[in-house]
């Protein structure tokens, strides 16, 4: 399976290109600007004049993003009323899915665990788009809900280091017609 | 803020203005600069080398098979970290000791152990072949599929003790020392010029300083909690482990390290980045509003490692996530911003350290975009454990952290020689250093949001030519690193031989008024130990805060308690925790009596032993090797309990020979290492 960026990966990464050229670039005019002559005291009616409006952004748009995110958190909650439960297994080097595959529509509950160490959930669409990712843990359960809507095979990839083969740890899961 | 001194350092290197307030290093400062700096720097390009053959492997362009790729990986994780630690270690001090007394007998014993630490590291991953990863996740150690030895797994811990142990031991001193020279805790943090009690801050480093010795203390004391139960398991497979809880320690103490480094550079740059404005850099109470704010900060943040892991309390994680977004408040306001007010239309001086100096700055900048999108949860779903991770680590350690370390060796060499290298050279490798590193991390960016995974060996298929292009950026980068040596070699052969015609220098007070070392001080007098003022328990209060942690403590003694707790480890361990506390409250109201404290003597470093040694040994005991034998027989099993509490009490009455806050401070952290241990080892039959 080839990998493919996902929508809301090339909208973050977009966001993290346009922060980062922003702030190199004030980098660099201020690196321009370090030899000229500008007497203290300006510096610092303008400077501690911005650096208030700059501690008001960051502090505004912390607010908005943490609130945001609070808002699509995505851990499961209630009942699994509704839903069909997935044991997944994980172990030095394996998955295991039971059952390991469903009709396209259900709404799934991974219930994740670990027969060994610490293992990482790393979901792949049948297009190779990163779905998300949840640890598989020795002695807990974690929980996953999700809507199975393509048809195909969903890949599995360990994103915590395991040990000697880590990085060929796959697996798969099916997702089939109605 | 430095004050200005009698014989005040030629401008030289430095900006003109900078006369003003710079004085020239003392001997045992600029000693302790190289020594860290140099050890620390060696270690960094050695680590470098081992990185950049890792990202070649990842290219498939060397053949290494997985079990070496991942032992590599393993040495760069802890190696790397403590590289930088140690150059970082070593610019604090270079910074903080003109205005704070901190012993060089500490920072001796600090380097030693740090040193050592990384020595065992070293042997453990090349030698026994250890491959868990810096971050040794439990159970990893114990599942190595024929991958190393038992001597390994335990070298390999012992050797993540003795790092975490010397940094605990440079942690107390400039705990010790901060608030002792400052009058207090609250003086030290800047509190009381915050709330208007006192009309001028500490000096910038010294509040810097104090933050990082509590968040330092509190993590290595996490970390030992861990690592001490985690080799009790290397030679008693009945310790059981609980996933959860030790994750959350090993990343308390892991993340916190990685990310104090930072912040111990954020206290040296303050001093050294002006020097090159020629405007002082002053703690305002925005400063110390902000830097209060870290101390929570820099503690709490750890816990988004386990945003994935869904059965972590959910006021752990909303907490989490509050820290580790507004982290970026003081760091991106006071820090960061502050430190371009200083350069902006300073007529700044351009050398090869404050060129490094000043691009550093945009690296923490840059990275720490990176890290603050990661660190929202639904956008951590979709890029935890991707290479997006090691791209915005590897933007501030590598970006900032690694150019501070070798601006901060670049800045002892400048100021020793009066010369830095040719511009055409300076910007040829500046050039090398952003190019490579911002193209290295550039490919790891782009690969995370395809969703690569971390530490891969193997790439997955289609990925490979992300790697192909970052190795070739890796090893621009690597130029850029030889290029600086290259420049600093000449000013190193220049200063080695002028390293016995250098005059021992001026001691400024702390910009609050409390100075502590007169000015043209011997450095010999720095060799003295500090007098204790007071004891740890020296009010009523404090003896009434005592005895009723010791008539709680003394249930753990009483046999319906100890019988009910053998029924679960858990409890067996936090009742051993119970019986230690009794122990640790015992010996600290006996080392506060006068007759008693006398008779012990002055003796801050036996005191610190002590209070190191003391709960360790009691911890690797705790194994049901050791313990499930004696409780057939009553007064075998009497005996055990009484030594966890004279454990305590050895804990107590070291902690007596330490400053008040130190001891009382060092007692706490013992008794809840304790608890920690407790919380994290399970199995045995009780």
């Amino acid at each position: 399976m080839s990998l493919h960026y996902g929508t809301p990966q090339i909208v973050i990464g977009g966001v993290f290109v346009v922060l980062s050229v922003l702030l190199a670039s004030a980098f660099v005019v201020i690196g321009l600007q370090a030899g000229t002559d500008v007497s203290v005291e300006r510096v610092h009616r303008v400077g501690y004049w911005l650096r208030k409006r700059w501690l008001a952004l960051l502090a505004a748009i912390g607010v908005v993003v943490v609130g945001l995110s609070l808002l699509d958190l995505p851990y499961a909650s209630g009942g699994a009323s509704g839903r069909t439960m997935v044991t997944v297994t994980a172990g030095q080097f394996f998955w295991t899915f039971a059952p390991d595959r469903v009709p396209v529509g259900t709404r799934v509950r991974f219930d994740l665990t670990s027969v060994d160490v610490n293992h990482g959930f790393v979901l792949y669409s049948p297009r190779g788009h990163l779905l998300g990712s949840v640890q598989a843990m020795p002695g807990y359960h974690n929980q996953l809900d999700l809507t199975m809507s393509q048809v195909g095979i969903y890949r599995i990839r360990c994103g915590e280091y395991c040990g000697l083969n880590h990085s060929t740890m796959d697996g798969s899961f099916t997702v089939t017609r109605r | 803020m430095e004050a200005a001194t009698a014989t005040p350092a030629p401008p030289g290197i430095l900006h003109p203005q900078a006369v003003a307030f710079v004085g020239e290093a003392r001997q045992i400062e600029r000693r302790a600069g190289f020594m860290f700096g140099v050890t620390g720097i060696t270690l960094v390009a050695a680590m470098g080398v081992l990185g950049l053959l890792m990202r070649f492997t990842q290219a498939d362009d060397t053949g290494l098979s997985p079990a070496w790729f991942y032992r590599l990986m393993t040495l760069h994780g802890v190696g790397m970290i403590t590289g930088v630690l140690l150059v970082m270690m070593g610019a604090l001090w270079y910074v903080l000791h003109p205005v704070v007394p901190l012993r060089p007998g500490r920072m001796y014993a600090s380097y030693t152990l740090v040193v050592g630490g990384a020595v065992a590291v070293l042997v453990a991953t090349l030698v026994g072949g250890f491959g868990a990863g810096w971050t040794f996740l439990p159970p990893l150690p114990f599942f190595p599929v024929g991958q190393w030895p038992v001597w390994s797994e335990s070298l390999f811990l012992v050797g993540n003790l003795l790092v975490g142990t010397g940094f605990f031991v440079y942690c107390l001193d400039v705990l010790e020392q901060t608030t002792t020279a400052s009058g207090g805790l609250s003086r030290a943090l800047g509190w009381q010029y915050l709330f208007g009690r006192e009309p001028e801050a500490p000096a910038p480093q010294v509040i810097a300083a104090t933050v990082v010795a509590i968040d330092g203390l509190l993590s290595m004391t996490a970390g030992s909690a861990i690592v001490l139960g985690l080799l009790g398991r290397t030679y008693d497979s009945g310790v059981g482990i609980d996933a959860l809880v030790a994750k959350n320690l090993v990343y308390f103490f892991g993340h916190s390290i990685a990310n104090l480094v930072i912040y111990l550079a954020a206290g040296a740059i303050y001093v050294m980045l002006p020097r090159y404005a020629g405007r002082p850099y002053e703690a305002t109470k925005v400063f110390v509003a902000g830097w209060t704010a870290s101390l929570v900060f820099i503690a709490t943040a750890f816990s988004h490692h386990l945003y994935m892991d869904f059965v972590q309390p959910m006021w752990a994680q909303v907490g989490s996530l509050v820290a580790s977004y507004f982290a970026l408040l003081p760091v991106a306001v006071i820090t960061i911003y502050s430190m371009t007010m200083l350069v902006w239309g300073s007529r700044y001086r351009w050398t090869l350290a404050s060129t490094l100096f000043y691009v550093g700055l945009a690296g923490w900048a840059i990275g720490g975009v990176g890290a603050v999108i990661d660190s929202l949860i639904p956008i951590n779903f979709r890029f935890h454990n991707t290479v997006w991770v090691v791209a915005h680590f590897h933007t501030y350690l590598m970006m900032t952290v690694v150019l501070w370390a070798l601006a901060f060796v670049a800045h002892l060499l400048e100021r020793e020689t009066d010369r830095t290298s040719s511009p055409t050279l300076r910007s040829a490798t500046i050039g090398l250093l952003l190019v490579g590193g911002y193209g290295l991390t550039g490919t790891w960016f782009v690969a995370g949001a395809l969703g690569v995974p971390r530490r891969y060996a193997v790439q997955p298929a289609g990925t490979v030519d992300y790697s192909k292009v970052g190795a070739i950026f890796a090893l621009l980068f690597a130029l850029g690193f030889l290029a600086c040596i290259v420049q600093l070699a000449p000013l190193a052969r220049t200063a080695w031989a002028r390293r016995h015609t250098t005059s021992t220098g001026e001691s400024p007070g702390l910009a609050a008024g409390h100075a502590v070392a007169p000015a043209g001080a011997d450095p010999r007098v720095d060799e003295r130990p500090p007098g204790r003022a007071g004891a740890p328990l020296g009010t009523a209060a404090h003896l009434g805060f005592a005895v009723a942690f010791m008539v709680v403590a003394i249930v753990a003694f009483f046999p319906g308690i100890v019988d009910a707790s053998e029924t679960s480890t858990r409890y067996h361990h936090l009742d051993h925790a119970g019986q230690f506390l009794f122990g640790v409250v015992v010996g600290l109201l006996l080392g506060s009596f006068a007759a008693v404290s006398r008779l012990l003597g002055d003796h801050p470093a036996w005191g610190l032993t002590a209070v190191i040694v003391a709960p360790a040994t009691m911890m690797l005991l705790m194994v049901p090797r050791v313990y499930e034998p004696l409780e057939s027989n009553d007064v075998q099993h009497a005996l055990f309990h009484l030594a966890m509490a004279a454990f305590g009490l050895v804990t107590g009455l070291g902690a007596t020979r330490l400053t008040p806050l130190g001891g009382r401070f060092t007692a706490f952290l013992a008794v809840a290492m304790t608890l920690m241990f407790a919380a994290a080892m399970t199995g045995g039959a009780s």
